[in-house]
């Protein structure tokens, strides 16, 4: 008989994002989350992404019609930002965050990008947090959702929002791959938050998310996450 | 930014060959996108030169000072090269209207003889992509990919001599070197003269004042721009230039003195029998000299790695920074080029990738930090825990709509609008995978989505679930209310804990062609199993049955038994035709047939 099919499929971007959650969870990351519509402010400005700077242009960006100021999120490190800066309102300095979550870049879609895909965010901020401890959680982060055998490799990169600015490959099956930015947060952006740079650093970090899933699962085309095809939910 | 590897040698003779230098750029410098053999034996790199390092390397001469210092190897410097022509007292006149030009330099050149450019000159254009067009024009664009200043020559008897850069007035406007008439805002800058716009400052030049074959007399053009006002203009004119890309990252005002010896060198090797005017150089705030203090200590603690001041000194040396040291403490003279060393941090960054960031161990901090739990991710993932338990798939659909409250300002899509409900997306996903059930195996289609709405009072997290009888959506918040405590305990909690044996788990692509589903029913005996009756189907069924024999329906009658099998057939390379599976739903028949007591019903 057709076994009456009990329990529902989850999405695979789902079942890595809880495996991804509990990583970081037990590495002492907070788990938070923020708003997909979001202000110029803190997708960019709070960055140090100033105005009318080529640095805008990495991102191609979704802005909002007859709403000034506001775009879809570019990136969820603006969630991280939110998330430090209460923290530094309620005193929990030092403080480590993770997030998962839906942001949009207007771009041609294909088998690799999509306008929405998925990222995941990361920061830890304390008095000697180092670009040590974030080779440390990434590494364990990428040999968690890959395997152990995977290895991480730190190339020089440029992000407004980070100095240095690292870009981080895995290496999985052999080959390197870019994993995403990442680097020691900008002073700029520590003073935006409230924070004093000469006394606290830390490093954070923006992967993106659906490619991981990608290459852990062989799932050949980004698109397929988003189509609402429920034979794409093979994963238990 | 394309970099020929013969150029580079120009200046580096001991460069490393061509395949060590993708791991010197990747690791150390900038990524190194793709390179390509050239027939003339040359090798050209695309190098994606980072944006804090456009001030410096997007050049020839940057990029060979660049690894003559990582490298530590030989850099002949060309200015001694480049004779510096006689001059006599000019005529030209240059007004600058507006401070956003930065530094203008300009010179007359009289008697120039335009015509094909030495071949070295060629060679290093067409290299990286360049059309030589003549020997002047030619001479602009080599000294931009060569030192990094953008350049330009006027023809003298096309306008009168006085130079003025100035706002545009709303209303003007040009036709460009490339016959496109743009028109100005009055914000834009420009170069003009007495009469005529002449070209668009440091984005574009224009046809009025364009050197030809009869040109005698020209005007070079060697300027600094303000970055923003750059932008600006070619934003608003939709112009892209190598040009634009380098005023709009910033330059250094001091690269125009050199950039106009090697221009002015450049014409005079042309053209020896020129006449050089002095030049004339409106430079109202020249360039500071900055001085940046860092600590060996402090590079070391935000590297996390322990740098010595011995090892800091090397590479200052190594890079010709002038600095002064006192107990780990240092004091350094930036580069003027250098416009991106503003902090300590940048110094941290430039010691940290010139050593190798895979000098830096792994190392986890413990923090002390009380974590607590997060409300919306605490209600998302008891939703979908409930939902999945109660038989429904998760899918995630586009967050961009045909219609909607909200849209965006433009998109590469025609989709402009963001989603205001989940349900009309699920919709469309239970009609495809309604459509697709045989291949499922399932009876019925139950499916969810959670995810963000965006409504004109803001954006609200829903869930929406159904079957294609009913779908239901609700906020959230409101979806969580309904979930049993009881259920939280048993079914939420202790999931967070569970998940192994992900890692051998392999995708399967499903065929993008059209299934076929067909059922075939057969009464045999009331010993029979339905084993036996599955093994006969599955041997004559070929290669093309995707999913199946599925029993789906069995009964007894009069000391017989009825099976009900389903099979689906699908090709990954083509559209099965009907008479095809006919033929095997045939050829099941015969052999069922053929058994005693069998038959298809």
């Amino acid at each position: 008989m057709i076994e009456e099919n009990k329990k529902g499929k989850e999405h695979p971007l789902s079942i890595l994002a809880q495996e991804a959650y509990q990583v970081f969870s037990d590495m002492g990351f907070e788990i938070v989350t923020g708003p997909e519509l979001e202000s110029e402010w803190y997708n960019f400005d709070v960055l140090n992404v100033p105005k009318d700077h080529p640095a805008r242009d990495m991102q191609d960006t979704f802005f909002i019609k007859d709403e000034i100021g506001k775009v879809l999120r570019t990136h969820t490190t603006s969630v991280t930002a939110r998330s430090i800066e209460q923290a530094v309102k309620e005193g929990r300095i030092p403080c480590a965050f993770v997030s998962i979550g839906k942001v949009f870049r207007n771009e041609a879609t294909d088998s690799t990008h999509e306008m929405q895909f998925y990222q995941i965010d990361g920061a830890m901020v304390g008095e000697n947090i180092s670009i040590a401890d974030m080779k440390g959680v990434l590494s364990n982060y990428y040999k968690k959702i890959l395997g152990d055998d995977v290895e991480i490799q730190f190339r020089p990169s440029f992000f407004p929002f980070t100095e240095p600015s690292i870009e981080v490959f895995a290496k999985f099956k052999g080959k390197w791959l870019e994993m995403g930015g990442s680097g020691m947060l900008h002073p700029n952006v520590l003073r935006n938050l409230g924070l004093d740079p000469a006394k606290v650093q830390g490093f954070a970090f923006g992967h993106g998310f659906d490619r991981p899933a990608m290459i852990k699962w062989k799932i050949p085309d980004v698109r397929l996450f988003y189509q609402g095809d429920i034979r794409l939910n093979q994963f238990n | 930014m394309l970099i020929s590897y013969n150029w580079l040698k120009w200046y580096i003779p001991e460069v490393p060959e061509v395949n060590k230098l993708i791991d010197i750029f990747n690791y150390h410098l900038c990524e190194m996108e793709s390179l390509e053999k050239m027939s003339n034996g040359d090798t050209v790199f695309d190098i994606k030169v980072l944006p804090n390092r456009a001030h410096d390397l997007l050049s020839h001469q940057g990029m060979a000072c660049e690894l003559a210092s990582l490298l530590n190897i030989k850099y002949l410097d060309p200015t001694p090269k480049y004779k510096i022509p006689k001059s006599k007292p000019t005529t030209l006149q240059i007004k600058v209207e507006s401070e956003k030009c930065r530094r203008y330099m300009g010179r007359i050149i009289k008697g120039v003889k335009v015509g094909s450019s030495p071949k070295w000159v060629v060679e290093h254009l067409e290299s990286i992509g360049q059309r030589s067009i003549n020997n002047i024009v030619d001479a602009a664009n080599l000294v931009m990919f060569d030192c990094g200043q953008p350049t330009h020559a006027f023809d003298l008897e096309k306008m009168d001599s006085v130079i003025i850069v100035r706002e545009a007035k709303e209303g003007e406007s040009i036709i460009t070197l490339d016959n496109k008439e743009v028109k100005f805002k009055n914000s834009n800058m420009v170069i003009a003269d007495t009469k005529n716009v002449l070209a668009v400052a440091g984005i574009k030049g224009g046809k009025i004042a364009e050197v030809d074959n009869n040109t005698k007399n020209i005007i070079l053009e060697v300027a600094n721009f303000d970055p923003i006002s750059v932008r600006k203009t070619a934003q608003d004119l939709n112009i892209f230039t190598d040009a634009r890309k380098r005023f709009e990252n910033d330059l250094s005002s001091e690269l125009a003195s050199y950039a106009m010896r090697e221009f002015s060198a450049l014409i005079l090797e042309m053209c020896p029998d020129a006449i050089f005017e002095d030049v004339v150089d409106i430079y109202p705030q020249k360039q500071e000299i900055r001085e940046l203090s860092f600590s060996a200590d402090r590079i070391s603690k935000i590297l996390g790695l322990s740098v010595s001041v011995d090892k800091i000194k090397d590479i200052l040396k190594k890079y010709n920074f002038k600095y002064k040291e006192e107990k780990g403490d240092f004091e350094i003279v930036v580069p003027q080029l250098r416009l991106d060393l503003q902090i300590e941090e940048d110094m941290a960054e430039e010691i940290g990738r010139i050593l190798g960031y895979d000098k830096i161990k792994e190392k986890v901090s413990k923090i002390n930090f009380k974590i607590r739990q997060n409300e919306i991710y605490v209600k998302t993932f008891s939703a979908r825990t409930k939902l999945l338990n109660d038989g429904y798939s998760e899918i995630m659909n586009s967050t961009f709509r045909n219609t909607g409250e909200i849209s965006v300002l433009a998109s590469a899509s025609d989709k402009k609008f963001l989603r205001t409900n989940l349900t009309d997306g699920l919709k469309e996903s239970l009609k495809l995978n309604l459509i697709n059930t045989p291949l499922l195996g399932v009876n019925e289609i139950k499916i969810f989505e959670i995810g963000t709405v965006f409504k004109k009072t803001g954006e609200e997290m829903h869930v929406a679930y159904g079957d294609k009888k009913e779908i239901k959506e609700m906020k959230l918040k409101e979806f969580f209310k309904k979930v049993s405590s009881e259920f939280l305990r048993e079914k939420v909690l202790p999931l967070e804990n569970l998940r192994q044996d992900l890692k051998e788990q392999k995708f399967k692509m499903w065929s993008l062609f059209p299934f076929i589903a067909r059922d075939i029913a057969v009464w045999v005996p009331e010993d029979i199993s339905c084993i036996d009756v599955e093994k006969i189907i599955k041997e004559n069924i070929g290669d093309m049955v995707i999913k199946g024999p599925e029993l789906f329906d069995e009964f007894k009658k009069d000391g017989k038994i009825s099976y009900a099998f389903r099979l689906v057939f699908q090709s990954y390379d083509r559209t099965l035709i009907d008479t095809e599976v006919n033929d095997i739903m045939t050829k099941i028949s015969n052999k069922i047939k053929d058994k005693n007591g069998w038959q298809v019903r």
